[in-house]
């Protein structure tokens, strides 16, 4: 090496650097194309989990598409507009929605990871958007609304078919767009102490729009009024929601202008969420930014005094009791549990509200038909929704329940103490959505019926949640962002998330029946006779599937653990 | 090696196989009581594979893992008793603050709460971090992170300790300390079996060393034994059998 160098010796310069290729969106969509190539390879199960869920992705694509474009197939022009407008902002509205209350988003390229390259923050966000675009949910969403530009073409010819497809490539960039930011934007707002519970708030207030929407549905397709559903669809189309979509009807009516005016409308809501998203990239990059530590001062009691919440002083101080006081401190302090808790309690008001009072308002002249039967009903539903949170219980935990594998804690008591802390959030919310619909339905005597159901659904659907999350585990990423899940992982939660539905509402539904036989009577034992079946059912899956854990424990260790 | 009383870690026959690569073939290890024993080996050879199944993490294909006597996956509960682990890449409950992470550990095993409380208040003391207050274990620096672990792992007085890369991002000080611990612990009849890829720590603090690369154990013994008259680093990359010295490449630095 020493001959080399030395006849550079006397004069030093510098080696010599080739300036830096730029990066461009396309290495972004590569590298997104690889993470997704590389996922499948090797693993049967995951390319079957692919394929199903790209199925699923290509019937919805089909259905939007015939939906989007009936107008034109059955020759009913004036049906464009409505479709349109009301069909697409729906679209956008589950975009929103759905990542933050059911779904999460494919964080497979985690802007933490780029933090140490030399991106500008256009580069990354372009970049970053751009993969995003790489996935199922995109390409069915591209390919339904394609159902716009045969309706455009059929109505008003090549010119208005263009301006359609603008629209929809612009429609898809807004949708992708707005759950982009909005996920980054709550998943900076629940890492931060100070204003995270300012984030649940809103995240609530966001969820409750589900109902409005819902509302509006049924409100469509109850009264199929032709004039009211071109008048909300015009005024949807002048917002953000339906903007993009309507401009190429409005194009194919003749209405250049408009069309020219709404697909701006787009561009411009596409680069503030562009603009928005970047602001929270950049607290992401930086990393799991905790608002700093909570500050040096001790506290007084000992160790185990700490770890007992204050709620909990009632618990033995054992193996038992601290495993339970983990859990419940780790349902608040873990921002992943915490958005799963509110999501529980949003829609545990929202869909028995709607089910129950929402239908009085939609049948005209009043005739309302609320009965114990579809109350409980409702509540099978909600306390199947609400069990079907621990559906991944240790897919939380990650790796580091190989503490507890450590400790030799047996399979029976760590399910029995996981399902207790969860039911001390869970339980008292549940009576919270008992009294809000019997308030709401104004029949006290139905308490017992709601509580019941409530209680007898959600002891079934933890014994059935259990079995799940030792056989159905999957890891989670390690982000910062709650939302965030693997590639792939969308699918397999839904199809796990099913059959713990299906599961749960066939073991739940003999209550629904008897309330339906038994009448009157039924207002009397359902309280008692829905709590113990909860109760015992619970015992006895704890019982049955801690054996299972004890046999799959180190199965199940590696399967939670994130592969780096 | 006494042949009399069981030894306090006994390894016959591991084998490890991730799809097609084999990480562990065969691996046969005994670590007499009251040693400090070193495992040795480069990045990739099957060390956390090895300590994994030896503490019941990860089910090994064949063969079997004994801890004083007992069966790890026969037997379980006897012989995680005995245990007390840290390993590595593996994440605590950092969502608890140090002391709750402690008491956490210590009902965990069992213990009498005002023993728990006593000493998880020597522990954070001895390992200064007392001063952490109510901070969370996942604010913790990297060094803090790992005391907090070995924190973790000695709270029940195990008899054997297996710790998996425990100087790994430790700071001087820090290092400083946790040697001081471990030593006083085998000092007072316990065993420690931990993995490293730090000759220099391993050559200070072990009696017994063993060499582990492509998945099978290659020199294993007491230091002098494995050393013979050289260093400990030229046995060692002797046997890992890897490149020493640059040639023509590199002229570009």
């Amino acid at each position: 090496m020493a001959v080399t160098v030395a006849p550079a010796a006397d004069r030093v310069t510098p080696p010599r650097v080739d300036p830096p290729r730029p990066v461009r969106t396309r290495h972004f969509v590569r590298l997104k194309l690889r993470l997704m190539g590389n996922n499948l390879r090797g693993q049967a199960w995951r390319i079957s989990l692919f394929v199903l869920g790209v199925c699923c992705g290509l019937w919805y694509a089909v259905t939007g598409f015939v939906l989007f474009a009936l107008p034109a197939l059955a020759d009913e022009p004036a049906w464009a507009l409505p479709m349109a407008g009301i069909g697409g902002g729906l679209l956008v509205l589950g975009w929103l929605l759905l990542p933050l209350v059911f779904f999460g988003v494919d964080e497979s390229l985690d802007p933490a990871r780029f933090a140490l390259l030399p991106l500008s923050r256009r580069t990354l966000v372009t970049g970053l958007f751009a993969a995003a675009l790489v996935g199922t949910p995109a390409v069915a969403t591209l390919v339904a609304t394609a159902g716009l530009v045969v309706t455009a073409g059929a109505l008003g010819g090549w010119s208005a078919a263009l301006v359609a497809a603008c629209g929809v490539v612009v429609g898809l960039f807004v949708c992708v767009a707005v759950s982009r930011a909005v996920t980054s934007a709550f998943a900076t707002m629940l890492r931060s102490r100070r204003v995270r519970d300012l984030a649940a708030v809103l995240l609530a207030l966001l969820a409750a729009l589900l109902g409005p929407a819902q509302i509006a549905v049924i409100n469509a397709a109850g009264r199929v009024d032709l004039d009211a559903a071109r008048t909300v669809a015009r005024i949807v189309g002048w917002t953000p929601l339906g903007a993009p979509y309507t401009a190429g009807v409005d194009a194919a009516e003749g209405r250049a202008w408009a069309a020219a005016v709404k697909l701006l409308i787009g561009a411009v809501t596409l680069g503030a969420l562009l603009w928005w998203w970047s602001r929270s990239l950049e607290s992401a990059m930086v990393g799991a930014a905790s608002g700093g530590p909570a500050g040096g001062r001790s506290v007084p009691g000992g160790a185990v005094a700490q770890l007992f919440p204050r709620l909990l002083s009632w618990i033995s101080r054992d193996r038992y009791g601290a495993l339970v006081a983990r859990e419940a401190r780790y349902w608040w302090r873990d921002a992943r549990r915490r958005s799963n808790l509110i999501s529980i309690a949003v829609i545990g008001v929202f869909v028995p509200v709607m089910v129950n009072v929402g239908s009085r308002g939609m049948v005209d002249g009043g005739d309302f038909d609320a009965s114990p039967t579809v109350l409980s009903g409702s509540m099978l539903f909600v306390g199947t929704l609400a069990a079907l949170t621990l559906a991944n219980q240790f897919g939380f935990d990650g790796s580091a329940y190989a503490a507890n594998m450590i400790a030799g804690v047996p399979g029976r008591v760590e399910l029995r103490a996981r399902a207790v802390a969860f039911s001390l959030y869970t339980v008292p919310l549940l009576l919270a959505v008992s009294v809000v619909m019997v308030f709401f339905l104004r029949e006290p005597a139905w308490f017992g019926v709601a509580v019941g159901s409530l209680l007898a659904s959600y002891g079934v659907g933890l014994a059935v949640n259990m079995y799940l999350s030792i056989l159905g585990a999957y890891a989670l990423p390690e982000t910062s962002n709650p939302f965030a899940i693997n590639t792939g992982a969308g699918i397999a939660r839904s199809l796990l998330g099913f059959v713990a539905i299906l599961a749960t509402a066939v073991l739940g539904v003999p209550v629904v029946v008897a309330t339906a036989l038994l009448g009157d009577l039924w207002l009397w034992l359902a309280l008692p006779v829905g709590a113990a079946y909860g109760i015992g059912a619970a015992l006895l899956g704890a019982y049955l599937a801690g054996d299972v854990l004890d046999r799959r424990m180190p199965e199940l260790l590696l399967t939670v653990t994130p592969r780096r | 090696m006494n042949r009399s009383a069981p030894a306090a870690l006994a390894l016959r026959g591991l084998v490890k196989r991730f799809d097609t690569k084999v990480a562990v073939s065969g691996l046969n290890l005994d670590v007499p009581v009251g040693s400090f024993y070193g495992l040795l080996g480069p990045n990739g050879a099957g060390k956390t594979t090895t300590l994994s199944m030896a503490v019941g993490l990860l089910r090994p294909d064949s063969g079997s893992a004994w801890v004083l006597g007992h069966d790890v996956w026969a037997s379980p509960l006897q012989a995680k008793q005995l245990l007390g682990v840290m390993p590595d890449g593996v994440r605590l409950f950092d969502r608890l603050t140090g002391p709750e992470l402690l008491a956490y550990h210590g009902l965990l095993r069992g213990m009498d709460p005002a023993v728990v409380d006593q000493r998880a208040r020597e522990l954070l003391d001895v390992l200064a971090l007392a001063d952490a207050g109510r901070t969370l274990v996942v604010d913790y620096s990297a060094g803090m992170k790992k005391k907090i672990a070995l924190a973790c792992a000695l709270l029940h007085s195990p008899r054997l300790l297996v710790l998996d890369e425990p100087f790994e991002a430790v700071d001087p000080v820090s290092a400083a300390l946790i040697r001081e611990i471990l030593q006083r612990y085998v000092g007072n009849g316990g065993t420690v079996i931990f993995s490293s890829h730090v000759l220099e720590v391993v050559e200070r603090l072990c009696t017994h060393v063993a060499i582990l690369a492509g998945g099978i154990i290659q020199r294993a013994g007491t230091l002098d034994e494995v050393r013979g008259d050289r260093s400990l680093e030229e046995v060692f990359v002797e046997v890992v059998g890897g490149r020493t010295a640059t040639g023509e490449e590199l002229a570009w630095l």
